[in-house]
């Protein structure tokens, strides 16, 4: 290809555009495919954040220009047949029209076509954050090749696709977001699974953002979505979301992932979630969990939705109080693996009677002297929950104690679990607010 | 404290306590009894959402599962959307027609309601399938499906009929309030501003509730229709006969009758609201229930309607009637005052009702064409185009065209036409770039 570079088209004035060979023979262009992220190790690059600015696939190039021919026939002609692309004749010039390859409409059903697949498409503009329709597309010529480079969400690209670019041209672009913070979506969990033809940028983001933002999706596009992502990152992004939604995404993953993600996600929330089930959906979840965390959920599953019990998480972390400092940091190491909420280490009599004695924070742990033993530096003057009071009330506590969590008990004061602020603030908070309520310390 | 409560709180938290293991080997998901509910606290518990499963041998007791009501309990808690969306249907429009096919022609016309039931069956079950296997309204498919220019047709014949139809439901208050005696001036504004308010301030959960509640005016039309002493003998005649006259009139209602009971904007109301309210596939079994009694019960009271004002204005010779307020203030002398009443009480309700969700329909037709955020929970930061769009509508002005001030603010960087377009573009970029970087403070966690 001759023609220069840096040129803008938009996919609404060039699908327009005649195919013309040499021998002059014409077609008029149908749609464009471009190339796809095939494979799952460069979509795992792309999530880390030494990735380049820079990657192939953050501009696809166009592959090939569909087209019928004079039987009605579909052809896909390779880019690289192209000479150049006459803006004013409105032509694709091309070697030989004859070169397309006959084509069937349903081989093409994977492929990413601009016309019938991301055009109108509901998008994620990661940059400003909103879920937005791809009102017009456009593409820049590099070197002969042209590129996938943004896609027009603003209500100038209606006007210039209604009047054929004679009124807002390029100029109306105002709304322009760059490819490469775009994520495409096409409303099914299992193309997400095949993993081709993704930015995967919105694992970059932070698990509540990600949920905010498929919050604005259709619900097959938000499963989608949670599919993309790594399932640790899956699972906070779930916890984020309100619990009709969870129920709603939840329903439409796989058996395998969702069995997953009930595995990572903080006990408290698992449980929510399968509280929501039907019992035979619950039943089945439950026999499938891994032994610690399927009892852990049983365990929490077991109190009353509106007691203590029901709103705590189990998944706390706790010393024995005759050991040093230094000892306590050996054994967290280990604990802090597996434990969801670490940011106050909770002191007991003994791993086994688990009889609360007081609290640690993570600050006086790491302050503190190796040598110094722990029940020196613990608060033994810890306020609780029982673990049957009503939930209402001992949220209301939680908050107004402004701590980052308070210890639930048993009787004989045996510690049960933690209700964290997130909790009591969800537990309280009016309905259209729990969902947005932060979730910061489970 | 009770030995219950000790019972749960001394047990370890990965042992069963002795009452729960013994059952160890039911293989069920038996309910828990009230008794057994009332012995895990110390307080009672009234939500028994619990039950007994048996997991990998062992049996346990579990919160939250929901054991599914019977009955009519279980009948009044599927009623939702499609009952909304087609009670909706019969608006002050509506209600008007009616009563004139009824004046004018007795019980001839009842047929017309049976087959067109059928049709508005099939249309609203099809929309609200469509809102619970995509999760997205109806003019959101129409853009991806058919693009832009069909979607923007769509939106635009709506947006005229809704605005037009929003009109005429305040004028339905107006004139059913003014049936009592009561400034039509003072309570327009007042409903207007109620129903905004309901819209913009509350919860789905809650609008749907009311909106529900507001069906039960429509409960009237049958009382009417009964103290109209209707012959019951001519009413399944005309219900079971179809009768057809070359009468222009006759036809003009015919076809009335079909237009003001299959509206667009009840297909767009149905679907929106059913996607709002999380309905997925799965679970879209009820949701036709719903919209199957929602049809019948709407064209069952539109037949009422039919029936009220045959059995009196037709038998009686009032045939000339164009509005509902006609129809109500014609059946004073024939059906007595309290006739009227009840007529005046449904033709309030049904305009309110309309009136509700008429601006919300048009808004989530317009948010799904420009992709725009929707939803009644989402407040104005949330989905500030829906909540304009459903003011707008309400306040029954014309939205603001966007302004494109672009022409003018490029036209400075760049002599030619396409030098300024891709200035424009890089400039953009630029803009876009040093957005991110002076932001990078709040969006440090995203590296993009």
């Amino acid at each position: 290809m001759t023609s220069s570079s840096g040129r803008i088209f938009a996919l609404s004035l060039l699908r327009r555009f005649h195919l013309v060979d040499a021998q002059n023979r014409r077609a008029r262009l149908f749609d464009l495919k471009i190339a796809q992220q095939e494979d799952a190790d460069n979509s795992a690059l792309k999530t880390t954040q030494s990735a380049t600015s820079e990657d192939e696939f953050d501009h696809p190039p166009v592959t090939h220009i569909l087209f019928h021919d004079a039987e009605k026939k579909l052809r896909a002609l390779e880019w690289k047949e192209v000479e150049s692309v006459e803006r004013k004749a409105k032509e694709i010039r091309v070697r030989d029209i004859e070169a397309g390859v006959v084509t069937n409409p349903e081989s093409l059903a994977k492929d990413v076509l601009l016309e019938r697949d991301v055009l109108d498409a509901m998008i994620l503009d990661l940059e400003n954050r909103r879920a937005t329709r791809a009102n017009d597309l456009l593409l820049k010529e590099i070197d002969g090749q042209l590129r996938l480079e943004a896609v027009d969400t603003g209500f100038g690209a209606i006007i210039r696709r209604l009047t054929r670019g004679k009124y807002m041209g390029l100029r109306g672009a105002q709304h322009i977001s760059d490819w490469k913070h775009v994520e495409f979506l096409r409303g099914d969990a299992a193309d997400a699974h095949a993993g081709a033809g993704y930015n995967r940028r919105i694992a970059r983001l932070p698990p509540g953002e990600i949920a905010t933002l498929s919050n604005l999706l259709p619900y097959l596009h938000a499963a989608e979505l949670l599919t993309l992502l790594p399932d640790p990152l899956a699972a906070d992004t779930l916890e984020a979301m309100s619990p009709e939604r969870q129920l709603q995404i939840f329903e439409e993953l796989d058996e395998a992932q969702g069995l997953q993600l009930l595995t990572l996600m903080a006990p408290d929330n698992a449980a929510d979630l399968i509280g929501r089930l039907q019992p035979q959906n619950a039943k089945r979840f439950l026999e499938r969990l891994p032994q610690p965390q399927r009892d852990r959920l049983i365990e929490l599953l077991r109190y009353p939705e509106t007691t203590v019990g029901g709103i705590m998480t189990n998944d706390v972390a706790f010393l024995p109080e005759n050991i040093t400092v230094a000892e306590a940091r050996a054994r967290l190491r280990e604990v802090f693996q597996s434990s969801d909420f670490v940011y106050l280490i909770y002191v007991v009599a003994d791993t086994e009677s688990r009889r609360l004695r007081g609290v640690v924070s993570l600050r006086q742990l790491v302050v503190s002297d190796d040598n110094c033993a722990l029940k020196q530096i613990m608060d033994p003057y810890v306020s609780t929950l029982h673990a049957l009071s009503s939930a209402n009330e001992a949220a209301y506590r939680v908050i107004s104690s402004h701590l980052a969590a308070m210890p639930v008990v048993g009787d004989d004061r045996r510690l049960l679990g933690v209700v964290t602020v997130d909790a009591a603030v969800a537990q309280v908070a009016p309905a259209t607010w729990s969902a947005q309520a932060p979730r910061v310390f489970t | 404290m009770s030995e219950s409560r000790t019972d749960v709180t001394n047990t370890s938290p990965l042992t069963l306590p002795p009452d729960v293991s013994k059952a160890a080997g039911a293989s069920g998901l038996e309910p828990l009894t009230s008794d057994e509910i009332r012995s895990v606290t110390n307080r009672p518990i009234t939500r028994s959402h619990s039950v007994r499963m048996s997991v990998r041998g062992r049996s346990v007791r579990l919160r939250g599962m929901r054991r599914q009501p019977t009955g009519l309990m279980r009948l009044l808690l599927i009623l939702g959307p499609g009952l909304v969306a087609a009670s909706a249907g019969n608006d002050a429009g509506g209600i008007a027609t009616y009563a004139s096919a009824g004046a004018k022609y007795g019980y001839d016309l009842i047929w017309v309601m049976i087959i067109v039931t059928v049709s508005l069956a099939v249309v609203q079950e099809m929309c609200a399938r469509l809102g619970a296997a995509t999760g997205r309204g109806l003019l959101d498919l129409i853009r991806e499906r058919f693009g832009i220019g069909w979607a923007l047709f769509a939106v635009t014949v709506i947006l005229l009929a809704n605005f037009g139809l929003v009109v005429s439901e305040f004028v339905g208050v107006g004139a059913a309030v003014e049936l009592f005696g009561v400034n039509k001036y003072f309570v327009i504004p007042l409903a207007a501003l109620v129903l905004w308010y309901l819209v913009i301030f509350s919860s789905y959960d809650k609008v749907e509730k009311i909106f529900l509640s507001m069906t039960l005016v429509f409960f009237a039309y049958p009382i009417a229709a009964f103290m109209a002493h209707p012959k019951l003998g001519a009413v399944a005649r005309g219900a079971f006969i179809p009768t057809i006259r070359s009468d222009p009139d006759y036809l003009f209602i015919l076809v009335g009758l079909l237009g003001t009971t299959i509206t667009p904007y009840m297909q767009l109301f149905q679907q929106s609201s059913l996607v709002e309210k999380g309905v997925a596939r799965r679970h879209y079994g009820a949701e036709r229930v719903d919209t199957y009694v929602g049809v019948v019960f709407s064209n069952l009271m539109s037949i009422f309607m039919i029936i009220a004002t045959a059995a009196t204005l037709y038998v009686s010779g009032s045939r000339d009637i164009d509005t509902a307020a006609d129809a109500a203030k014609a059946l004073e002398p024939v059906a007595g005052h309290a006739a009227q009443a009840l007529f005046g009480v449904g033709l309030l309700g049904a305009s309110l009702l309309a009136g509700a969700v008429l601006p919300l329909a048009t808004a989530y037709a317009i948010s799904e064409v420009f992709g725009a955020p929707k939803g009644v929970n989402l407040d104005f930061r949330r989905a500030r185009f829906l909540h304009d769009l459903h003011c707008a509508h309400r306040a029954r002005r014309r939205s603001r065209a966007d302004s494109e001030s672009s022409g003018r603010q490029t036209s400075a960087l760049g002599a030619s036409p396409k030098r300024r377009a891709a200035a424009r573009y890089t400039c953009l970029h630029n803009a876009a770039h040093q957005r991110q970087t002076l932001d990078g403070r709040t969006r440090q966690h995203a590296h993009i």
